[in-house]
């Protein structure tokens, strides 16, 4: 049996080291949410309330309680459920409209199609609080402030942009030889894109998706000034406002973390395969 | 079944002019060739045809419907054409299944059920491939998807067939045999065909009729063996067969009342029927151009022949081509094997008069 070589240990050393450092905060969660309130204040945050066990060893350790999750749920359930309501329908827009927008920029020619592409790339990099007054005039206007149709309305316009250029990339890689061949077999322009171009965009869908997924799901910002009342009121406010203005209950707003964080670890946990697929094959056509 | 007529085609770049004032009649039922280097402008020609592509000038008429006409914003799409590509890499619709590949087209013209079933079943087996439709693409081999194409286009009954270098992806002995396949097949639908190649053997294979084009320029258009026999000028002479025509730079001298090729290092006596032909002409340089099989090598001299030094000898078993310098140029001669030859022996060459071709060194085309 050979010895691994002194510089492969001290490489496992170091990203076992940077694993803690990454685990800590998300293990401090976990053993906290399930803490009462007093345990909280007496107990170290990464010691978990193992009572049974830890007392064989000789260690102080409070009971666990599932109470915070509890009061965590009663107050986030209705955000949550707003968040997947606004966050799914926006994905799903913003990439069924950026894949058309690709699809005519990338296999169509006419006149200014280069000019209309640079405003769509300049439009991912416009930040979110420049256009936050307008925006919220806009939606008032409309008679939508506070509802989730502005909220599904504000993300599915800033995905738009992102989604555009990551479609025309996917298919400006597709042979022109096969758009042409469906033009001559008689398709025309939205057949071509039903029967094939739509057909071959799984991976380009999954990438976009849980690009937008991820992106409208932690948005602060746009919730915070589109939805006061608690009709729209998305999870991220929710979850900050659980945050008291004078105490802080720590044990349910890591829980109300926790309840955050469930919907985007299940998307990665079951996309997660495609979505390394489909990083890798933009990495490998460069 | 249509014929085609091509006015004054003219496609451009940017600053390149792909094809220009290009003039084609294309007969009903004609196996019509574009043949060319590449960058000559004929696969932008067919693009025109097939109206996936809007030339600058120029009008395409099928029959007597005007087809395109960009001056008078005259423009039918492809999808209205009723004309059938194959493309040079397939353009299988990767997602489908062969018979949805094949079925395509027809689905599309909302075709019943039971249509596109039967139709889709007969062209499979007329082209062989009746066990492989609910196959993918890319389980396929070169040759199946090729004709996996070729049914995607013959199952409508296209007006028009339109082959973009069909045969240029697949390997030496299949290209060989789906050539005779295509011929046999043109044979049995007598479908117009326009087929675009760079290969001077599959053009001469399957044409009716050659077009060769260079630099979006037309050069000739005739059958193959008349493009063979009486080429109009030396691209077109350099680029029909192979080894290609031996061409000889020389200065037309008269000597003794007769006109003369002088070769520098010899002198050739031009033929009767040619001294007729040139009588008129000015020009004093010419190419002298004498395909490698009408050329016969003698052990010594005599009269009218040309001293040459053996280099190479290139056996292919039913012939030999035989390398030779005369002075600074280097010709081939085709000989059949039996010729006893030895590399660095002299010989001298006798041209077979009857077929020499004598171009004009400046226009480069055909004077005699």
């Amino acid at each position: 049996m050979t010895f691994p070589r002194p510089t492969r240990i001290l490489l496992y050393v170091v990203l076992i080291l940077f694993v803690f450092a990454f685990v800590i905060p998300f293990w401090a969660d976990i053993t906290t949410s399930l803490k009462t309130n007093m345990d909280v204040i007496v107990t170290v945050p990464v010691v978990p309330p193992l009572d049974g066990i830890l007392r064989i060893f000789g260690l102080v350790s409070p009971s666990p309680t599932l109470e915070p999750w509890m009061i965590a749920f009663q107050i986030m359930g209705r955000p949550l459920l707003n968040s997947l309501e606004f966050t799914i329908f926006a994905t799903i827009l913003s990439c069924l409209i950026g894949s058309i927008n690709g699809y005519v920029l990338s296999k169509i020619r006419f006149r200014g199609s280069n000019m209309i592409f640079l405003f769509f790339s300049i439009a991912i990099f416009i930040p979110y609080q420049t256009v936050l007054i307008p925006l919220v005039l806009t939606m008032s206007r409309l008679g939508l402030f506070n509802t989730l149709a502005a909220l599904i309305l504000a993300h599915t316009t800033y995905g738009i942009p992102i989604c555009t250029l990551l479609f025309r990339n996917f298919y400006k890689d597709i042979p022109e030889s096969l758009t042409m061949a469906a033009k001559t077999d008689g398709a025309g322009t939205w057949r071509i894109y039903q029967s094939i171009l739509l057909p071959l965009s799984a991976l380009p869908f999954v990438v976009a998706g849980v690009f937008q997924f991820t992106s409208i799901w932690n948005d602060y910002l746009f919730g915070l000034v589109l939805a006061q009342g608690i009709d729209a009121q998305p999870a991220s406010v929710a979850l900050a406002n659980l945050k008291g203005t004078s105490t802080a209950s720590w044990n349910v707003l890591m829980a109300g973390a926790i309840w955050y964080a469930l919907p985007l670890v299940i998307v990665y946990l079951v996309l997660g395969k495609y979505l390394i697929k489909g990083y890798m094959a933009g990495a490998v056509k460069g | 079944m249509v014929k085609v007529v091509i006015k004054n085609l003219t496609k451009k770049y940017g600053e390149v002019q792909a094809v220009k004032n290009l003039d084609l009649q294309i007969e009903d039922k004609e196996f019509f060739i574009l043949l060319g280097p590449s960058g000559c402008g004929k696969s932008t020609a067919l693009l025109c045809i097939a109206g996936l592509l809007r030339p600058d000038r120029g009008e395409i008429w099928f029959d007597d419907k005007l087809v395109t006409n960009p001056q008078r914003g005259v423009y039918l799409p492809p999808q209205q054409r009723q004309v059938a590509m194959v493309f040079q890499d397939y353009a299988l619709y990767p997602h489908m299944t062969v018979f949805r590949n094949i079925a395509f087209p027809l689905e599309v013209r909302n075709e019943s059920r039971n249509e596109v079933l039967r139709k889709v079943k007969a062209t499979a087996e007329l082209l062989g491939i009746s066990q492989l439709l609910d196959r993918k693409p890319k389980q396929l081999s070169g040759g199946q998807r090729q004709r996996v194409a070729l049914g995607r286009a013959i199952v409508r009954e296209p007006r028009i067939f339109l082959m973009d270098e069909p045969l240029a992806n697949l390997d030496a002995k299949l290209r060989v045999y789906m050539r005779v396949e295509l011929k046999k097949l043109h044979q049995k639908l007598g479908t117009t065909t326009v087929y675009v190649t760079h290969d001077q053997v599959e053009a001469m294979c399957l044409g009716d009729r050659v077009a060769v084009l260079k630099d979006g320029i037309l050069q000739q258009v005739a059958a193959p063996t008349e493009l063979y026999d009486a080429p109009k000028n030396t691209f077109v002479a350099g680029f029909i067969g192979s080894p290609p025509m031996n061409m000889l730079n020389g200065k037309l001298v008269k000597k003794n009342g007769n006109l003369v090729v002088d070769l520098g290092v010899a002198t050739f006596e031009l033929p009767n029927w040619t001294q007729e032909k040139l009588k008129e002409t000015q020009a004093s340089e010419v190419v002298l151009g004498i395909r490698p099989e009408d050329i016969v090598l003698t052990g010594r001299y005599q009269e009218n022949t040309i001293e040459a030094k053996v280099e190479m000898l290139e056996s292919i078993g039913r012939e030999i081509h035989i390398h030779l310098t005369v002075g600074e140029y280097s010709i081939v001669v085709v000989t059949t094997p039996a010729e006893d030859v030895k590399v660095g022996q002299p010989a001298w060459i006798v041209l077979n008069e009857e077929k020499i071709h004598v171009f004009d060194g400046k226009t480069e085309e055909l004077m005699a």
